[in-house]
């Protein structure tokens, strides 16, 4: 019985690198050393002599190059001229279906699902939050436990597996994250719950996720450092959310919450903004939101998200996708942080959200976010009981800074008034947008307190009432 | 080979030579890593299915070669992002490719972790036992007395002693599969394609974690030819890092997972919801006329055990319940681990401003310091109410203060119970206040306390019992 000779080897010169190393592999000394330069690489390929060859491929497991010694049955590689294009003599053959660009079928949409009307739920802000994510289709949770924001993290633990999702408590919040830029790449909403501690360890992730354009939701239940601080509420991390988002042009949307409500339905819009964007979006909360229990709606719908055509799902409409923040040659780099500077323009544009509570005939503008500006409220109205024209601007997202309305108000505004449970850095938000706006503000004074204490609703009235310095 | 692109466009825009040919140096073990990857990735069928997770190090652009899906991780964290894809869709082959830097230094956290977890994921780490993207520093794995550059006069123990990866990850129970390979004769590379195929086989069948260790040279930092590279390896790293199977566990498939549920029901059940009942009859209260603010805050202050945040949330839920709106705030944390534990209730006629009540309008105090501590802060014209069984001598109150000294603890004891002095105090306060609708305080009880039925009369009667004392208090002598 005869049998068919087994292919042999053949080289293409061009895409060897002359490393030897299948010289050793060849059992029958079919390979040697070349002994002339190949002009186009600079490198000594070796020579092939296939008269004892049996086709053994031992030489091709040897070789490191996937185009260097193939079998003759491989089909050739296209010939390249010398100025680096192709000579495209079958482009179909060349690039093989498999590497046309855009090859995916396109989005799969969302489908919202509509749901009974329910009671209202009289929940904590972080059950809220859960909840919210839950109804924008958010199956997976990653996190590490890190108080106050772990009661969120429990909750999705509890859930998550009877709904076929995952809750994962991974080995650190860094490996959180990066758990997060796996699934958000698969092109599924996830999320993580996370206090300022933890939040500082998540930002290295954050930046490759924005520079991947991975989409994710991040709830920052922040609390007081520096450092270990302590677990009191603390608007804290405004500078890391608005201005620290890791290393280089990165920029998310920050919403602020500031009612269980709020919790829940901006937890469930930072999904769909999410993903809009191909962003990470953060949610800061502070302590006292996350623990505060409250009166809670539920939407009309739920999300049950589609699949993005950029998703690297693992199948066959999605194989020719890449998530990745690399761009070696400076002038991609540049082109991908331009078309990130473009996003950043969009969002700016469109997404600035703000509450404006008595702030038509504002004389006194109270400047706060999150359970500050609820006390800030209470301030407001006891001013109004007194005849003193007091607004209150609430920012819900802190980046990008509501600058549009604000310098529609601002022309009746004699003074602001910016209250924090913090050390200034929303007041450092309201400067930046009022500097690149080109807005000359009134005087700017400040009620602050920090450590884990919040400005209590007197202070703040006789910040309102005083325009001093009640405490920095 | 079609696991690999006909033309590598990612690699230097696709132009020239370097469409098809790989960023590594001549003759370094990553490049026969590769095929024999995509050797394995073909045999089995698979392409379409695989996710490739490339690092950072010199195979940080694995994905400008490989025709998969492919996603490219931060420094170490590839096992995480390959965790993260494989959670989402089970159905994929997740494959993390890492060097000895990320893998084994900055990553080791997330390599063992993940690990541990052991869900089926394919883990090769390539040890060549030197960093090679940055230019030929010390590695966690480089040998004692290596020279590198950042270990100039040799490898001493003080840097650390080389880290055996495959046998720590063997010592895991999470891994199914662990084996450490070499590059450095054909004998051997037969044996890493089998390896490798084997350990993706172990994913594809979901019977869990794998691990493959490949002993590999780097010519470039190690300054020699390939071949001296291949002899390095081969006599001195093989007697460092012994080759072979370190772990393989015969495990059945196991790892499947359903579809994620988008089912209402069950959504809206485990978030606690309940269907809207039209029919139900339920109280919308009128805000009382005879209180003088239409937001009332409310402080609820004692020690651990004296269920002050579950009266809280009773009151919040209750006060929601008939159409106010209503916020309660614990203290939390080591605050509350024993020492005083207090909640801030307020209920408003339309929305809470302010949820904090640093000066309550009502204090319910069930122990001395409580009552010490926050009494003062009660303004003129509010109301305080105290455990007098435990608190016996109140000391100087404020002058102007409605005081009610109620036994609370004294008529729970007598109902049998000490613990429900906190609905005890419930009912005091309804009959101290007359906030909220009569009875509703009764049908929030109902309603939490429906899966425990045994407890309501009891509960029921401690309510009872806190009304009756406040009326017979308040009562014409
Ligand atoms: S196929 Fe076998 S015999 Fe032929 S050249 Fe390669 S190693 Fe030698
Ligand atoms: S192993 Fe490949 S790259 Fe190296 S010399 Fe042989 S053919 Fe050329
Ligand atoms: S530096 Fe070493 S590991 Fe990196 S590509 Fe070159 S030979 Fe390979």
């Amino acid at each position: 019985m005869s049998v068919a000779p087994r292919p042999k080897p053949f080289l293409e010169p061009q895409y060897c690198k002359g490393c030897l190393r299948c010289i050793e592999a060849c059992p029958r000394e079919c390979i040697t050393p070349g002994s002339e330069i190949n002009p186009a690489t600079g490198l000594v390929p070796v020579e092939l002599h296939l008269e004892n060859c049996n086709g053994c491929t031992l030489c091709l497991q040897a070789c490191p190059e996937p185009y260097g010694l193939r079998l003759e049955t491989d089909p050739p590689a296209p010939a390249f001229a010398p100025n680096g294009d192709f000579e495209l003599e079958d482009p179909a053959k060349l690039f093989g279906e498999r590497c046309v660009a855009n090859y995916s079928e396109g989005d799969q949409p969302d489908d919202q699902i509509a749901l009974p009307a329910c009671e209202p739920l009289v929940l904590k802000g972080t059950y809220a939050s859960a909840i919210g994510a839950l109804l924008a289709g958010c199956r997976h949770v990653f996190g590490y436990p890190i108080t106050p924001s772990t009661e969120g993290a429990e909750l999705m633990a509890k859930i998550l597996p009877k709904l076929d999702g995952a809750f994962v408590q991974a080995v650190s919040e860094v490996a959180a994250v990066n758990m997060m830029y796996g699934a958000g790449g698969a092109g599924l909403p996830c999320m993580t719950f996370t206090s300022s501690p933890g939040f500082s360890l998540m930002l290295e992730g954050i930046s490759y996720m924005i520079g991947a354009e991975v989409p994710g939701v991040f709830v920052n239940i922040m609390r007081a450092g520096p450092g270990l601080g302590n677990i009191a509420p603390e608007q804290a991390d405004i500078k890391l959310a608005c201005r620290g988002l890791g290393h280089g042009n990165t920029r998310a949307l920050v919403l602020a919450p500031s009612t269980p409500q709020e919790m829940l339905d901006l937890t469930r819009e930072a999904f769909a903004l999410s993903f809009r964007y191909r962003n990470p979006v953060i949610i800061l909360g502070d302590g006292y939101l996350g623990q505060m229990t409250g009166m809670v709606k539920l939407p009309p719908t739920m999300t049950r998200p589609g699949l993005p055509a950029w998703a690297v799902w693992g199948d066959r409409a999605h194989r020719h996708n890449l998530i990745s923040s690399i761009a070696l040659a400076e002038a991609d780099l540049e082109t991908h942080n331009q078309h990130l500077n473009r996003k950043y323009a969009a969002i700016s544009a469109c997404e600035q959200r703000v509450e404006c509570h008595r702030c038509s005939d504002a004389e006194v503008l109270v400047v706060a976010c999150n359970t500050p500006a609820r006390m800030a409220k209470g301030a407001v109205e006891a001013a109004r009981a007194q005849g003193v024209k007091a607004g209150l601007f609430r920012p819900i997202t802190i980046w990008p800074f509501p600058i549009d309305t604000l310098a529609e108000i601002l022309p009746g505004v004699e003074r602001i008034v910016v209250v924090e449970a913090g050390p200034g850095q929303l007041e450092d938000e309201l400067r930046l947008a009022l500097s690149h706006a080109g807005i000359a503000p009134p005087p700017i004074d400040h009620v602050r307190r920090c450590g884990g204490i919040l400005p209590a609703q007197s202070a703040i009235l006789e910040g309102i009432l005083q325009g001093e310095e009640v405490l920095s | 080979m079609s696991a690999f692109y006909d033309h590598f466009s990612r690699h230097a825009h696709g132009e020239g030579i370097k469409a098809r040919s790989t960023h590594y140096c001549p003759g370094c073990g990553h490049g026969v890593a590769h095929r024999d990857l995509a050797a394995a990735i073909d045999e089995l069928g698979i392409q379409d299915r695989t996710v490739l997770i490339s690092p950072v190090g010199c195979s940080v652009f694995a994905y400008y070669y490989f025709d998969v899906g492919n996603s490219q991780a931060a420094h170490g964290r590839a096992p995480a992002v390959a965790l993260g894809h494989k959670l989402a869709h089970p159905e994929a082959v997740v494959i993390s490719y890492q060097g000895d830097g990320d893998l084994a230094s900055i990553g080791l956290a997330e390599t063992i972790s993940i690990a541990q977890m052991g869900l089926p994921i394919t883990v090769i780490f390539i040890n060549n036992a030197i960093y090679g993207m940055t230019g030929g520093q010390l590695a966690p794995t480089s040998l004692m007395g290596q020279k590198t550059s950042t270990s100039p006069d040799g490898r001493v123990a003080a840097m650390g002693q080389p880290l055996k990866m495959a046998e720590l990850i063997a010592s895991l129970d999470g891994p199914v599969y662990v084996e450490r390979v070499a590059l450095f004769s054909a004998r051997e590379r037969v044996k890493a394609r089998k390896a490798i195929k084997k350990a993706i086989t172990n994913q594809v069948e979901g019977r869990g974690y794998s691990f493959i260790e490949i002993i590999s040279e780097c010519p470039t930092h190690l300054k020699m030819s390939p071949q001296e590279a291949e002899e390095w390896v081969k006599t001195k790293m093989e007697p460092v890092f012994p080759l072979g199977v370190k772990k393989d566990l015969t495990v059945e498939p196991w790892f499947k997972r359903g579809a994620p549920s988008f089912e209402p029901e069950a959504v809206l059940g485990l978030s606690g919801a309940e269907r809207l009942d039209e029919d139900k009859p339920r109280t919308i209260a009128n805000w009382p006329d005879h209180l003088p603010v239409r937001d009332i805050a409310i402080k609820l202050a004692g020690s651990g055990g004296d269920g002050a945040q579950t009266a809280a949330l009773l009151l919040t839920r209750t006060a929601i319940s008939v159409g106010f709106d209503a916020t309660a705030i614990p203290s939390y944390g080591p605050e509350s681990r024993g020492g005083t534990s207090y909640a801030d209730v307020h209920i408003a006629e339309q929305e809470v401003l302010n949820p904090a009540a640093s000066e309550p309008q009502v204090l319910v105090a069930f122990n001395a310091p409580s009552l010490a501590k926050f009494a003062p802060t009660v303004p003129a014209g509010g109301l305080i109410l105290y455990d007098s069984t435990v608190v016996t001598d109140p000391g100087r109150l404020p002058a102007g203060r409605r005081i009610l000294p109620i036994p609370l603890t004294r008529i729970a004891a007598d109902l049998g119970r000490p613990m429900v002095k906190n609905v005890v105090a419930l009912g005091a306060l309804q009959s101290a206040l007359n906030l909220l609708p009569e009875d509703s305080l009764v049908a929030t009880l109902r309603h939490v306390l429906h899966d425990k039925p045994a407890l309501l009369p009891l509960n029921e009667s401690a309510y009872a019992a806190g009304r009756a004392a406040v009326e017979s208090a308040l009562a014409p002598a």
